[in-house]
C-alpha cells in the first residue's frame, strides 16, 4: 500500500494507482475528458493537469502513478488556471449548439464550464467549420464540430469490437474523428460511443430531439433481452404515464458492473426497449362470460378449481406453461405450487426462439432467467400441443411466447378443448380471445425479483417504472395461489416481498444461499 | 585555433566515398572500440566528454546510454534522429552529403557500447538525394565489412537501414518519430515511459541527433579530456552553426562550444548585408527564443543561453534586420507551428490555431488593442501543458517576440 496526500487529505492504495482514481477513492474528483477506465490513459485531453509537489511542471492525473508521500494539490491555483485554460480552449472551437444538443445536461464541457470555467469569452475569431449532422452508423449521428477529439469511439472501436471502423484523419487543427471510407458503424455495440462521448459530436438518432435529459428520472433495472443480465439505466419520463401518452421510456443506458457486463451493453438491448410501452395488456379480459372478475377473485376462483381436481384424483389434468422470463421467485413458487403440491407432470417451457451470440455481451439465449429455471430444478421438456391438450381440465399459461411459437388456428383447436385456461401476460397477443381469462402482469421493469444470469451471478432488481393499470406480479399471484390452495398456507404466508422468497430460497437450494446478504 | 572535427573533410573531393574516407583515417575509431575497448569504456568516455545532445534538447549523451536496462530479455535500437525539421537548421545535412561515414562509425560505435544490433536512420522525406547518399555509404561499409555480421572480425553485428519520414515536424520529436517508424500516426507518445526502457517496438530504444553521434569517433579517439578542451568541461566539442539571413555568408560555421555569437555573425558571417542593420537574433532554430541586438554580447553554449533566457537548441542562428517586420516573423511563426501541430492535445491543436488567427487579422489591419496581452495569454496556456514539447516550442518564440517587441507589434494595431 502506498500513502499519498491529496489537497492534505491523506489517501492510501495499492500500488501502481494513478493519482487520478487514489483520488476517486478519497471522493475527489478530477474533471477529464480523454479518460475513461475502459481503456488504458491517453493524456490527450489536458484537463486532469494536477499539481505535485516537488514538480515544477504540472502532471496528468490519469496517467501519473503514485508514490509513497507524494503530495497531490486539484485546486491549487496553478491548477485552476490550468483547467480554465484549457477549457476555454475545448470552447474555443466549440459551436454554440447547446440549445439544439441532445448532451445537453449530460455534457461534461457544460458542467466543466459551470465548475471550472465561468470567464468572458475572448475568442473573437472565425471558428473552424467542420462536418455536421452526418450519419455515422444506423443508430449515430456524427457532429465533427463538437468534437475534442478525446478519441474514446476510436479506442473503444479498436479495443472491444475490435472492428476499427472509426479513425483519426489529417494533422493539427485539422485533425477530426472520422469513419474509414465506405463503412458506417454497424456493430452491435454502436450505441455504446453514443454513451462514450463526453459531448454531443455523436449521438443517437434515436433519442434525437425527443425530450432533454433533465427531463427524465433514471432508474436501474436488467435488460431481459438475453442471459447475459446487463445492468442498465431505464430512462423514462414520470410526469408522462402511458395513458394517453403512448411512450413514457426515452432511453435505456448502460450500468458499469465489472462482473457481469463491465461498462457496455448492446444494441439489442439498448433500443429494444419500445416494448415496455407498446401492445401492453392493461386490463383483465374474460372471454367466458364469468361476470366481473378483479385480483381479489383470481386466486380462489382458481384454487377452487384446483382443489375440486385434486379430491377427484385427476391432478395430471392441471397443466402450466412457464418460461424463462420469470424471476427465480416466481419459477420457485410455480415448483413448490404445480410440482411440490399439486404434484401434475404437466409442466411446460415455452421460450422465444434463440439467437447467435457474439464473442462480447449477446448470448444464444434471448431469455434472462433459463439458469435459474436450473437451478431451481426444473427440466424443460418441449412442448407439443398434443400432450398439453390431451386430457387437461385447467391451463394456466405464463407468458404469451405459445403464440409466437404456435399459429392462432392451431392454439384454437387445442385450447378448445380444455376447460378453463387462465393467461397471465405482459402484453396483448392472439392468445387473449382464445383463453377464457387473460390477466395483465408487468414486465422485469416494472416489478421486483431475481434473475440468474448465464454465468451464474444472481441479480435482484427493483422496479424501474410504474405498474401498468391493472395489473398484479406473477410472484404475488402464485403466492396467493399457494395459499388458497391450503396444503401449505403457513409456508406462503410468510411471502411477502420478493426477498423474502429469496432467503427462503437460499435454505433450501445451496445455489441461492450465497446470495443472502 | 579552431578544431575542425565534423567539417574537417567537407572540402575533400569524394569524401563522402568509402575509400577516400579510409585513407583520411576513416574508420579507426571503430577498430579502436571494437577491439581495444569495451562497452563500460566506451560509455565513460562519452560521460566524462560531456556531450551533450545537439538535437535540440541538449541532454548528455552518455547519461541517456546509460538509461538503457541491462539483462533485458528485448532487442535493443538505435534510432539516428535525422529529421531536421527545427526551422532554420541545416547541419546535418552537410554531415550526412559530405561525410556520411563518420555518422556511420558514430553509429556503429554507439550501438557496440549499448549491444544494438538494428540501427534506422530516420530521414526527412525531403532529404530524398541525401538518403540515397546514406544508403550508398551503407552499402559501401557493408561491402567492407563495417557493418552487418561480424563487423571486422569483432563476432559484433549491426544492421543500419534508413527509413524516410514524410513532412511532419512533429515527427522529430523522439516518440513520435517511433510512431513513424513503426508505421502509425507520427503522434508523441506519453512519457513515461521512455524510449530507453518502452521504445521502438516496445524494446528499449537510444535516439540522438545526427550530429550528436558523429562525435563520437573523435571522442572515442582522442579522449574526453580533449573533447572538452575544444568545447568547455561541461559542454564538450564543436558545434556547426548554421547562419542565415541577412548576412553577408550565410551558411555552415564549426566553431567550439562557448564561441562569442557577436563574433559568428560579425567576423566569420560577414556581418550584416549592405544597407541591413541588426534588429534581432533567434540563436538556436525557430523555437529558442529571440535575442534584441542588445542582447547578443553572449557565449554560445547550452547554459549561457539557458541564463539569457533562450536556448542553444540546434545552434541555427537566424539574423533578423531591421527591414523585416516583426509582425510577418511572428506571422510566419504561428503558420508554422499551427501547421505542424499534431492535433492530439488540446492546447497546441486549438492554441496555435487561435494565435495564427489573432496574428493574421493584425496583418491585416484588424488588429485589436486586447490582441496583444491575449496573445500572451494563450501561449502561456500552451507552455508546460502539453503532451509534447511542440507546445513548448511553439510557445516560447512567440511568448518573446510579442514581450521584446511590443511598441513595434502595438503599432500595427494603432495603424
Amino acid at each position: 500500500m502506498v500513502k499519498i496526500f491529496i489537497d492534505d487529505k491523506p489517501v492510501e492504495v495499492e500500488e501502481g494507482t494513478t493519482v487520478f482514481n487514489a483520488a476517486e477513492t478519497a471522493g475527489i474528483s478530477i474533471p477529464h475528458l480523454c479518460y475513461h477506465p475502459a481503456f488504458a490513459p491517453e493524456g490527450t485531453c489536458r484537463m486532469c493537469l494536477v499539481e505535485i509537489e516537488g514538480l515544477p511542471k504540472l502532471e496528468l492525473a490519469c496517467s501519473t502513478v503514485v508514490r509513497e508521500g507524494m503530495k497531490v494539490f486539484t485546486k491549487s491555483e496553478k491548477v485552476v488556471e490550468a483547467r480554465r485554460g484549457v477549457l476555454e480552449f475545448l470552447l474555443a472551437d466549440h459551436p454554440l449548439d447547446c440549445p439544439i444538443c441532445d448532451q445537453a445536461g449530460d455534457c461534461k464541457l457544460q458542467d466543466y464550464y459551470e465548475e471550472y470555467g465561468l470567464y468572458d469569452s475572448h475568442f473573437i475569431e472565425v471558428k473552424e467549420k467542420r462536418g455536421k449532422k452526418t450519419k455515422l452508423g444506423p443508430h449515430l449521428m456524427h457532429d465533427q464540430e463538437r468534437c475534442v477529439l478525446c478519441r474514446r469511439c476510436v479506442r473503444f472501436l479498436k479495443e472491444v469490437t475490435k472492428t476499427q471502423e472509426m479513425g483519426v484523419f489529417e494533422r493539427g487543427v485539422h485533425a477530426e474523428v472520422n469513419i474509414h471510407e465506405g463503412i458506417l458503424v454497424d456493430n452491435n455495440y454502436s450505441g455504446n460511443l453514443a454513451e462514450l462521448c463526453p459531448v454531443g459530436a455523436i449521438t443517437d438518432t434515436d433519442f434525437r430531439f425527443k425530450t432533454r435529459s433533465w427531463f427524465l428520472d433514471k432508474e436501474n433495472s436488467i435488460c431481459p433481452h438475453c442471459s447475459r443480465g446487463c445492468n442498465i439505466t431505464i430512462e423514462h419520463n414520470t410526469h408522462f404515464h402511458r395513458f394517453p401518452v403512448p411512450q413514457r421510456v426515452y432511453r435505456v443506458k448502460s450500468r458499469f458492473n465489472p462482473d457481469v457486463n463491465g461498462y457496455w451493453i448492446c444494441d439489442l438491448g439498448r433500443y429494444g426497449y419500445s416494448y415496455l410501452d407498446e401492445n401492453r395488456l392493461d386490463e383483465i379480459h374474460v372471454n367466458n362470460g364469468i361476470s366481473k372478475l378483479d385480483w381479489q377473485g383470481i386466486a380462489p376462483l382458481l384454487a377452487g378449481k384446483i382443489n375440486r381436481l385434486r379430491y377427484m384424483n385427476k391432478v395430471s389434468h392441471i397443466a402450466v406453461v412457464l418460461n424463462t422470463w420469470l424471476t427465480n421467485e416466481e419459477l420457485y413458487l410455480a415448483k413448490k405450487i404445480f410440482f411440490d403440491d399439486i404434484r401434475t407432470d404437466k409442466i411446460f417451457f415455452v421460450d422465444p426462439p434463440q439467437g447467435k451470440a457474439d464473442e462480447i455481451l449477446l448470448t444464444e439465449d434471448r431469455t434472462p432467467n433459463r439458469r435459474g429455471a436450473q437451478e431451481i430444478g426444473f427440466e424443460r421438456d418441449s412442448l407439443d400441443l398434443e400432450t398439453l391438450s390431451e386430457k387437461t381440465d385447467l391451463l394456466i399459461i405464463f407468458g404469451s411466447f405459445l403464440a409466437e411459437k404456435f399459429s392462432p388456428a392451431e392454439l384454437k383447436t387445442h385450447l378448445d378443448k380444455i376447460e378453463t385456461t387462465i393467461l397471465l401476460s405482459s402484453h396483448t397477443s392472439e392468445l387473449d380471445a382464445l383463453v377464457d381469462i387473460a390477466l395483465p402482469v408487468p414486465t422485469i421493469a416494472e416489478k421486483s425479483g431475481s434473475l440468474t444470469n448465464c454465468n451464474g451471478i444472481v441479480q435482484t432488481f427493483a422496479p424501474a417504472l410504474e405498474d401498468c393499470r391493472d395489473s398484479c406480479p406473477e410472484w404475488r399471484f402464485l403466492v396467493d395461489l399457494g395459499k388458497e390452495i391450503g396444503i401449505n398456507f403457513k409456508f406462503f404466508s410468510q411471502f411477502t416481498s420478493t426477498q423474502a422468497i429469496l432467503e427462503e430460497m437460499g435454505k433450501e437450494i445451496a445455489f441461492f444461499e450465497m446470495t443472502n446478504d | 585555433m579552431n578544431e575542425k572535427i565534423l567539417s574537417k573533410l567537407f572540402d575533400v573531393e569524394q569524401a563522402h566515398k568509402i575509400d577516400v574516407y579510409l585513407e583520411k583515417d576513416g574508420y579507426r575509431a571503430v577498430r579502436k572500440a571494437l577491439t581495444d575497448m569495451n562497452a563500460e569504456q566506451i560509455l565513460e568516455e562519452v560521460k566524462k566528454a560531456s556531450l551533450r545532445g545537439r538535437g535540440g534538447a541538449g541532454f548528455p549523451a552518455g547519461v541517456k546510454w546509460g538509461f538503457v536496462p541491462k539483462g533485458v530479455d528485448k532487442p535493443k535500437y538505435l534510432c539516428v534522429n535525422a529529421d531536421e525539421g527545427e526551422p532554420g537548421t541545416f547541419k546535418d545535412k552537410y554531415i550526412m552529403s559530405y561525410n556520411p561515414h563518420l555518422l556511420i562509425e558514430g553509429i556503429i560505435i554507439t550501438s557496440y557500447c549499448v549491444g544494438i544490433h538494428q540501427a534506422y536512420i530516420y530521414i526527412r522525406g525531403e532529404y530524398e538525394n541525401i538518403a540515397l547518399r546514406l544508403e550508398q555509404a551503407i552499402a559501401e561499409a557493408v561491402d567492407k565489412g563495417y557493418l552487418g555480421k561480424n563487423i571486422i572480425g569483432s563476432g559484433f553485428e549491426l544492421n543500419l537501414f534508413v527509413h524516410r519520414g514524410a513532412g511532419a515536424y512533429v515527427c522529430g520529436e523522439e516518440t513520435a518519430l517511433l510512431e513513424s517508424l513503426e508505421g502509425k500516426r507520427g503522434n508523441p507518445r506519453l512519457k513515461p515511459p521512455f524510449p530507453a526502457s518502452i521504445g521502438l517496438f516496445n524494446c528499449p530504444t537510444v535516439i540522438n541527433n545526427v550530429e550528436t553521434l558523429s562525435n563520437v569517433p573523435s571522442i572515442i579517439l582522442n579522449g574526453a579530456d580533449w573533447f572538452g578542451q575544444v568545447g568547455l568541461p561541461k559542454d564538450g566539442g564543436t558545434r556547426i552553426f548554421g547562419v542565415s539571413g541577412m548576412v553577408k555568408k550565410p551558411g555552415i560555421y564549426e566553431l567550439p562550444l562557448g564561441s562569442s555569437l557577436k563574433e559568428i555573425i560579425f567576423d566569420y558571417a560577414g556581418g550584416m548585408k549592405e544597407g541591413k542593420e541588426l534588429k534581432a537574433v533567434i540563436p538556436g532554430g525557430m523555437s529558442a527564443p529571440v535575442l534584441t541586438a542588445d542582447e547578443i554580447d553572449i557565449k554560445m553554449d547550452f547554459d549561457s543561453l539557458v541564463e539569457a533566457k533562450s536556448m542553444l537548441g540546434s545552434a541555427a542562428i537566424i539574423v533578423i534586420d531591421k527591414d523585416t517586420s516583426m509582425l510577418d516573423v511572428l506571422r510566419l511563426v504561428t503558420k508554422f507551428y499551427a501547421h505542424e501541430s499534431c492535433g492530439q492535445c488540446t492546447p497546441c491543436r486549438v492554441g496555435n490555431n487561435w494565435i495564427r488567427k489573432t496574428v493574421n487579422r493584425m496583418a491585416e489591419g484588424r488588429g485589436k488593442k486586447d490582441d496583444l496581452d491575449n496573445i500572451l495569454r494563450l501561449a502561456n496556456n500552451i507552455l508546460g501543458k502539453t503532451l509534447c514539447p511542440l507546445g513548448d516550442a511553439a510557445a516560447m518564440p512567440i511568448i518573446s517576440i510579442v514581450q521584446k517587441f511590443r511598441q513595434e507589434l502595438e503599432s500595427y494595431i494603432r495603424n
